[in-house]
């Protein structure tokens, strides 16, 4: 785990760059000011559900545990343009339950129900596994938990579902609380240039 | 029936990759030896495992079949490329609307059969390559479900064309005419023969005997099944690097099984190991490890 730098040191490095660009007049202070906005990201070549190469372990589950907001502000993600649209989806199904008459796994893997499967078109009647699913994860339940990431990622799935810190439920904390428990340096300070 | 791991066939060592970026294809000559794909390359490689000679595709090669004549076809993005043995270049077949990325090409009587992974359908061609019919769209999903991106069949004596369907979890069997005729394997975690995960399994081959051979992915496996579609041996997925995916697999006259590594980008080689009696063993996993392994 690394020390993340706190929105009080973004905001000093802001000031200090404000000082400098002001010797160099008001235009050039216009043009260049550098902002101390920024957002807590993910990492995704750092976090143990979505970086490639790492298989056959558990989820990291830190990311719902350790966030202050109730149900946490990270959530999955489904990228549509990259989802197969897999009639048997393992982020949807628990691929290790027993199968059904309808040869499609008896439970779901998800912990909170968050995830919708829907055909895309009519099902056909004699051969159900000969169709097209869409997959949508409902906000209001996912808390980020990862197991869906982890198991959708390559070369299980194809790594279309991601987990995101929403910026719109975060609360920008000082220092990310999920941040100081991830043990991968995952969460990373996002600083936005703006003009 | 059990099948050993004689050897790794590697550039210049069993350790190094035969390619620098990917491997995509291994096909058994029947004239001895191997030709495999890769990168933009074309390798010929010897009974002992040399390469013996190697050459330049115009785009990266997916797939490579080689016809009564000997002729060496190679299936590109948008195009297919044909070279004699030595190499050299004998003509660009170039369909953008009917190649989008051909993944394997097969051979029945005058026909030429392409599958175009990019529509999801095997295209049969004629002689003078006029465009016949598609086989493998006419359902549900418009095409093969393949979410793996990777669409393998081959074509057995009597013309029927065997084709992975990998998100049905199963091998589907068409006439020429695109009727589907056949179909066998189903999902599942739990027995050997099941096809587990979200697509498997991912590429295929047929042997002379009429054995079918597949690879499957998460975790890497190749299983033989024989002419009534039952498991007849597995290999385990310690063999092979457990991130491996679309694992190309040949047969050759002997028997002898070459399966892609695609992340180390070997082959490794299997031989049958016959019983003492003579007759075949039980179905023996050679390990229980990797995602999904029963
Ligand atoms: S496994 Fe991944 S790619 Fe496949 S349907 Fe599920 S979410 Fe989509
Ligand atoms: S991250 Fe967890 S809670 Fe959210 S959809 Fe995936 S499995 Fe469900
Ligand atoms: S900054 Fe605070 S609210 Fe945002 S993800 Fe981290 S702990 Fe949760």
């Amino acid at each position: 785990m690394s020390e993340q730098p706190t929105r009080r040191d973004v905001l000093g490095y802001a000031v200090r760059g404000t000082g400098v660009v002001a010797l160099g007049g008001a235009a050039a202070f216009l043009a260049t000011r550098a902002a101390a906005e920024g957002a807590w990201t993910i990492d995704p070549t750092k976090c143990i559900n979505i970086r490639l190469g790492l298989t056959g372990v558990d989820a990291c589950a830190l990311c719902a545990s350790e966030c202050v907001v109730p149900l946490s502000a990270i959530r999955a993600v489904n990228d549509y343009a990259k989802c197969g649209r897999c009639c048997i989806c393992p982020a949807y199904y628990d691929v290790t339950s027993e199968v059904g008459s309808d040869g499609l796994p008896m439970r779901k893997l998800c912990p909170r129900d968050a995830i919708e499967r829907t055909a895309i078109g009519e099902v056909d009647p004699d051969d159900p596994l000969n169709n097209f699913y869409e997959y949508i994860i409902d906000e209001d339940k996912c808390n980020g938990c990862g197991d869906c990431v982890m198991a959708c990622k390559e070369p299980a799935g194809l790594g279309s579902i991601k987990l995101e810190v929403r910026n719109d439920l975060c609360l920008d904390c000082n220092r990310c609380a999920i941040a100081q428990a991830c043990p991968d340096d995952a969460i990373l300070r996002e600083v936005k240039e703006t003009t | 029936m059990e099948y050993a791991r004689i050897r790794v066939i590697g550039g210049g060592g069993p350790d190094k990759p035969l390619f620098d970026a990917a491997l995509r294809d291994i096909v058994a000559r029947p004239t001895g030896g191997l030709i495999v794909v890769g990168d933009s390359v074309i390798k010929l490689v010897d009974d002992a495992g040399r390469v013996e000679r190697q050459w330049s595709t115009e785009h990266p090669g997916y797939c490579a079949a080689v016809d009564a004549k000997g002729t060496i076809w190679v299936g590109e993005p948008g195009q297919i490329e044909t070279f004699n043995p030595k190499g050299e270049r004998q003509a660009t077949w170039r369909d953008p609307d009917r190649f989008g990325l051909v993944t394997a090409i097969g051979f029945a009587g005058e026909f030429v059969l392409i599958a175009d992974a990019q529509d999801r359908c095997i295209r049969r061609f004629d002689a003078s390559h006029k465009w016949l019919n598609d086989i493998g769209n006419d359902n549900n999903t418009k095409g093969f479900a393949i979410p793996n991106g990777y669409l393998d069949f081959n074509v057995d004596d009597k013309g029927i064309i065997h084709a992975i369907s990998s998100g049905k979890h199963r091998i589907e069997r068409y006439s020429l005419e695109g009727k589907m005729v056949g179909r066998f394997g189903h999902f599942g975690q739990r027995k050997p023969a099941d096809f587990p995960g979200c697509c498997n399994p991912t590429n295929m081959t047929l042997s002379r005997e009429g054995l079918t051979i597949v690879t499957e992915k998460a975790g890497p496996r190749m299983k033989v099944f024989d002419k009534s579609d039952k498991l007849l041996g597995f290999v385990g997925s310690d063999a092979f690097d457990e991130n491996c995916k679309n694992m190309p697999v040949a047969v050759d006259a002997r028997g002898q099984i070459y399966v892609g590594d695609t992340v180390k980008r070997v082959i490794v080689v299997f031989a049958p190991q016959p019983s003492e009696s003579g007759k075949t063993t039980e179905t023996k996993p050679t390990t229980t490890q990797g995602a999904g392994t029963p």
